[in-house]
Order: C-alpha cells, then structure tokens, then sequence
C-alpha cells in the first residue's frame, strides 16, 4: 500500500517538475524597448478558429502569414522580419482570453493582430487597453471596435462596418427602388442587429419601407419558416442578413416558395464559393436578381487575371502556402490587412514602440492596397476609426460578381 | 482496525505535501504559468464532481459544462454593473467575486439536485443524452434571457467592481505608478495570476478533502453500491432515488464553483465561453484521470488545460489541430484503458514485484 502511495507522490512530482522547467523558456523583455522587439524581429500574435464551428476563417490567418513571409523574404521592416504568430481559440471567446495573454505575458508580443471574432475580440479588449498592447484590426464588422476610440485607444478594426453595409443597402434602394416593400431576415445578434438598424436609418426618409423582419439563432436548424413569412408579407426585397448556412437556406427556401424578390445578400456571404453553393441547391433564378456590397479583388474574378495585386497574392499563396486554395477570398483578405499592418510597421519607423505604431494607425492613409478593389482608400483619422469604409455594389451574373456605379460610402457623421 | 487507520493517516500526510508543494509552484513557474496551472486546479475541481457522478454513482453526463455555466453567470452577473434585471432587482456588483464562489455552487447545486430527479427514469445511452440535450440546450437559454444574463454578447467582468485584482493608481505627486496589492491572510500578492493560482489551488485543495470524505465512507460505499448492482443496493436499503439525486447534487455543486472561477479567471462570459465541446472535455478528463479515482484527476485536468495548446504547436494545417487531438486521446483510450490511475496501479505492482523479488 504505502509503496504504491509513494511511488504515485514520485510520479506526481516528477510531472510537475518536467512542466514547470518547461514553462522556464518564458522569454524576458529585452532593454528598454516594448515587448517584442528585438534587433532582428517583431513579433506579433493573434486568435484565430483552427478548429471548431468557424474553422473556414483560419484561412484569413494564413493568408496573413504567407504575406508576412513574402515581406520577410525581401528584407522585412526596417531590417526586422516580422513573424507572426497565431494560436487556436477553437471560436471560444473564454479560450480567446486565454491564448491572448498567453501571447502578450508568455511569448511577449509586440501587438495583437487580426484576432478573428466580436465577441472574441470584446473579451480581451479592456485587458489590452489596460497593458497598453496594441489590438490592431480586428477582424470583426462589429461598429464598437471603430466607433469607441475614446474608450479604447489601443482598439482598431478593419473591414467596413456592419451598420454601414446596412446603410448602403438602404441608401441604393432609397434612390434606386421608389416604394419598395422591404422584408428582411437576421441573425438574432449584434452583427445582424447592426445591419438592420443601418438599413432602417438609410430609408427612414424615403419611400421605402421595411415591411417585415424575422430573425434566426445560431442554433436554429433552419429558417423556411421565417422565410415563408416574409414572403406572405408582400415585400419585393428580401434582405439577407445572415451567415453563410443560413443565407444558403434562405435561398433554396424562397426558390420552393416562388419567390422572386430582389436579393440584398450581407458581404458575410458573398464569398463566390459561397454562391457556387447555392447555385448547385437550385437556386441560380433568384442569385441573378442579387445585390451586394464588395471591397475586396475576387480572386476567382476573370477581370483581375493579369491585375498586380492578385497576381502577387497568386504567387505569395504558391510560394509561402503552397497547399492553400487561391480561390478561397479569405486568404486575400488576410493578405490585406497584413499589408497594412507592415505600412503601420514602416510608419512607426526604425525604432517602434506600441504607441507609434498605434499613432501610425490611426493615421492610416492608403490609397493603394493591391487587394482592395480600386479607389477604395484605407483611411483612419481623428474620429475616424474604420479604416476601410468605401465599397463598391455588384451583381451576381453568369457565375460570377459584376461590379456596377461608383464608390459607396457610409453617411456623413 | 490499526492498519486502514495508518493508511489513512499516510494519504492525509501526502495531501499536506502536496499542499505544500502547491503552494510553492509559483515560486519556481513563471507568473503566465501560475495562470495556466490555475486553470488546471478548475478543471480539476470540476473533474472531482464529475467522477462522484460517473466514477463512483456510475451515472453518465454529457452536461456538465451546463453545470459550470450556472455557476460561471451567476458570479458574473453578482459582480458585473451592467444593468442586468431579475424581475424589479437590478444587479449593480455589490458582491466580492470570492464571495459568489460558495453561492454559485449552492445555486449549480440545487438545479443538478432538481435535474437528478428526471434522470432517475433513465440509464446508460438515455441518460447520457438527456444530459448532452442540457448541454445543448443552455446557450440558446442563456441567450433567450437576454436582459438578465446579457445575451450573445456576454458580460464583460474586467471592469467589474466586485473583482478582487492589484488596483493601479497614479501617485498625485510624482505620477509614478503605485500598484496596491491584494491581500489575503496577511499576505501581499502583487499580481492577478498569483492571486488567481491561490485562489483556484486553495479551493481545489478543500475540494479535494471534501471528495475524499464523500467517497471514503457510508455514503461513499453506498454510492459504489449504486454504481455496480442497483439492485442488490435497492435489496440492501440503500435508497437509489436519494444517492443517485444526491449525487447529481453534489457533482453540480462541484461544476457551479468550477465555473464561476472560470468566469472570475477569464473575466468574461458569454454563451460560446461553456460550449458543448467543454462538456465533452469534461469527460474526457475524467476518463482520463481514471474513473472512481481522485487524484489522478489531476492528469485528466493538465490533459484538458494543455492538450489543445501542445496539439496546435504540432501543426497548424487545416484540420490538424483537430486531428492531432483524436489521435493523442485514441492513443491515451488504447495505451491506459484505465486512465491515469491504472499506469499508477500497474507501474506499483511491477515496482513491488520487483522488490519483493529482490
């Protein structure tokens, strides 16, 4: 009896001692420079979903990381390569928290980038804000990351807001369809709230109307009857404000029910993958009469075969991840944030330290980011804190997205 | 009579060197470490409760991150001000967060207690469901009652007033910063993850002892009873309704105080914080650990705290993660049947063979 006890206590001990010399590689800040910096490299980190219900994002992640090579490979920023290092939330908000200050406390990063999530990134907001560690674009259409700067300077998002998609969406049909009936179905939570409220604002003065809205949850198994609702309602414009499982049903649901309204399809998905997959559900009527909003080069867009931007993100992808699919838009939309990120390392200039870089951010002027489509400006300022919010509209037409009239923007403010 | 009474005495000592061990890791750990070994004492607690249930009751649940949920929302919403409302009360964080631990518990507690009572009709595969259908089932709840529980975009606890942490302040004079620590029982501790360690490591210490003492008498012996032939326990008096309630009970209450440390530790929840995936993490350390065993429990919870993180660091390729994961834990399934505590056992025979031989 006592010999087994004992021997257990021995293994026990043994364990512990084997993690903890493990845990003594923690690397020290070095001189008085910020975390993360040294002679040589910068390093910064961030969440992402490698596994879990939203793996399909990790892509965005990768694509950041080949660009990042790409970059290193011709001499990185200032002499310094740029590493990157992302870790696995598994779409967990509590395992987010986790990783995020394993990155900022254990691997001492120079600054968060690209974490993937609202809520995600809502977590670990006021504990970086508190660290003074950078949180740099959010990948997160949510409206707080760009609009509460005061409260959290060390914040910033990216992509065009989910309440300005909204707004756009209501501005083209105020001008464009005089008294259309509006029915609209959204996922019962921030990110679907945001864009009907932007719709709602935008046609608040004009002759259209939002004439039924029906919202879903995440857990839902799908949405006909929501859909069948909205059809008994009369409108003529279905706005579909949903992710890409659901907005998949939403389609095929309204095709059964011979339906055929104008489509607004939320840029959540309109991913041209996404589309394929609604067409081959039988749906290819009503993606013919689809509206949505782009900001991004499709890479499986004819149009951009020979454009410099897409053929950089072809030969990065082949280069630095070779076995990624270059059709998969998210790998460029992470090529396009990393390109600002190594422009906000450039501006801080040879000796960075977080709040230059954080300066550098929020002053953010690129006219010319090859992955976005042309004219659309990355731009942050005093009170400004989206940086992409011009988008263009287009169609969906034989297969593919057609863009159509000039650059759209969010409302004055 | 003298002999189970000197083991006894033997497993009390050991405890009290492991306490002590315990207490001196943040001593030789970096302070990021302290904070993962913190939740490796949650998860821990959280195991103990569950191998009450399934080890030694022999009762299956695939919900005990449920569990952990009630308790993890009621300490966030005790400590948070957001303006969450239960009928005319508004929360406004009167409450020390070390102060919701007990209630959270007593709260998880008595709705597992209530739970045990449907779950006597079922066994085996339909109590295993059932329990998964609460798993699934309590996110949308959570969402569903928005007003009190905050919805889908949770509460967030790192301003909460009730939460114990080193309080920063600028000096008025010479603008330097002054750092207040925490202080419990006389001591200083100067930072969150210290704090945390002991305070999770303290209370998976009583945890312990309190397991211990459930499992070692009567009422132990009882439950052990239930597990392994519910109707020779029935013909010899043992009531299966009161055990197996009883059991679900004492197992929520282990879940609730897990979870609201959880909440305390990440400073955040919102309904994805408790996703099924934990439940079935739950069990899998259990597993692990060895069922009806204690404190090999400790390697289910190092198996769930830090699995995840060694099998990303392998390789990031789409699905590896996942894959690496499955592999490791088929391979823990084919190697230690028995979990932790069979390597344990087994290695003990060979040793005291092998000295006896000599």
């Amino acid at each position: 009896m006592s010999t087994r006890t004992v021997l257990a206590a021995l293994a026990a001990a043994t364990t512990a001692l084997a993690v903890g010399i493990g845990s003594a590689v923690a690397r020290t800040d070095a001189g008085a420079a910020d975390p993360g910096v040294t002679p040589t490299e910068i390093l910064v980190g961030g969440t992402a979903p490698l596994t879990g219900p939203a793996s399909a994002y990790a892509s965005i992640a990768r694509g950041a990381e080949a660009y990042l090579k790409h970059v290193n490979a011709r001499g990185g920023v200032h002499g310094r390569t740029v590493s990157y290092r992302y870790l696995d939330d598994g779409y967990d908000p509590g395992r987010a928290v986790q990783v995020t200050r394993q990155l900022v406390e254990q691997d001492g990063v120079f600054a968060v980038f690209n974490s993937l999530g609202t809520e995600h990134n809502v977590a670990v907001r006021s504990y970086l804000n508190a660290r003074k560690v950078p949180q740099l674009f959010v990948a997160s259409g949510a409206t707080t990351f760009g609009r509460d700067a005061t409260a959290y300077p060390w914040t910033l998002g990216f992509q065009p807001s989910y309440a300005t998609e909204g707004t756009i969406y209501g501005t083209y049909l105020a001008r464009t369809r005089r008294g259309a009936r509006v029915g609209v179905l959204f996922q019962n939570d921030e990110y679907g709230k945001d864009l009907l409220a932007g719709l709602r604002r935008a046609v608040a003065r004009s002759s259209v109307r939002v004439v039924a809205t029906q919202s879903y949850e995440v857990a839902d198994a799908d949405v006909q009857s929501q859909v069948a609702k909205l059809k008994a309602s009369g409108a003529d414009v279905f706005a579909v404000f949903a992710t890409p499982k659901f907005a998949t049903q939403a389609y095929v649901s309204a095709t059964k029910l011979g339906w055929r309204p104008l489509v607004l399809l939320n840029a959540v998905s309109n991913a041209s993958t996404v589309m394929r997959t609604i067409a081959a559900g039988g749906a290819s009527g009503l993606l013919g009469r689809t509206i949505s909003i782009a900001y991004l080069k499709d890479p499986t867009d004819p149009t951009w075969r020979d454009d410099a931007g897409v053929r950089t993100y072809r030969d990065v992808l082949r280069r630095h991840a070779p076995r990624a699919r270059p059709d998969d838009v998210f790998h460029l939309y992470g090529m396009a944030v990393a390109h600002e990120l190594v422009r906000v390392l450039r501006a801080a200039g040879p000796q960075p330290t977080r709040a230059k870089v954080m300066r550098a951010a929020r002053t953010l002027n690129d006219p010319a980011n090859p992955f976005l489509l042309p004219g659309i400006v990355v731009r942050t300022g005093r009170g400004d804190g989206f940086p992409v919010e011009n988008v263009v509209l287009q169609r969906w037409q034989g297969g593919r997205w057609h863009t159509f009239g000039g650059l759209w923007g969010p409302p004055p403010r | 009579m003298t002999r189970p009474g000197r083991s006894e005495l033997v497993k009390v000592g050991l405890f009290a060197a492991a306490a002590l061990a315990v207490l001196f890791v943040p001593r030789i750990v970096s302070d990021f470490r302290a904070q993962q070994f913190a939740y490796v004492g949650i998860y821990l607690i959280a195991l103990l409760g569950l191998n009450i249930l399934t080890g030694y009751t022999g009762q299956i649940s695939l919900g005990h991150g449920a569990y952990m949920a009630i308790g993890g929302y009621t300490t966030a919403i005790l400590i948070s001000d957001q303006g969450l409302r239960l009928g005319g009360h508004t929360f406004s964080g009167d409450m020390r967060d070390v102060w919701t631990i007990p209630l959270a518990g007593v709260v998880a507690g008595a709705i597992g207690f209530l739970f045990g009572f449907p779950a006597l009709r079922l066994s085996g595969l339909y109590l295993a469901l059932a329990t998964f259908a609460v798993a699934v089932a309590t996110p949308a709840v959570i969402r569903k009652f928005e007003g009190f529980t905050g919805g889908g975009p949770g509460i967030n606890l790192f301003d909460a007033p009730g939460r114990t942490r080193p309080t920063e302040t600028t000096d008025p004079v010479t603008f330097e910063t002054v750092t207040e620590p925490i202080r419990v029982l006389g001591f200083e501790i100067h930072s969150f993850n210290e704090w945390l360690y002991y305070l999770c490591w303290g209370i998976a210490l009583v945890m312990f002892a309190l397991a211990w003492l459930i499992v070692r008498g009567r009422f132990g012996r009882a439950l052990r009873a239930v597990r392994d032939s519910p109707l020779a326990a029935a013909s010899s008096g043992v009531s299966l309704a009161k055990y197996k309630t009883l059991a679900f009970g004492i197992s929520a209450f282990y879940a609730g105080i897990a979870g609201s440390l959880l909440a305390i530790a990440t400073t955040f929840v919102n309904p994805e914080t408790f996703p099924i995936a934990l439940s079935i993490f739950l069990l899998v350390g259990v597993v692990v650990g060895g069922l009806g065993s204690l404190w090999p429990l400790v390697f289910g919870a190092i198996f769930i705290q830090f699995l995840p993180l060694w099998a990303q660091s392998i390789s990031k390729s789409p699905g590896a993660p996942s894959v690496v994961y499955g592999v490791i834990l088929i391979a823990v399934m084919l190697l230690l049947p028995t979990g932790a505590a069979g390597l344990v056992r087994r290695v003990g025979w060979a040793a005291s063979r092998l000295v006896s031989r000599t």
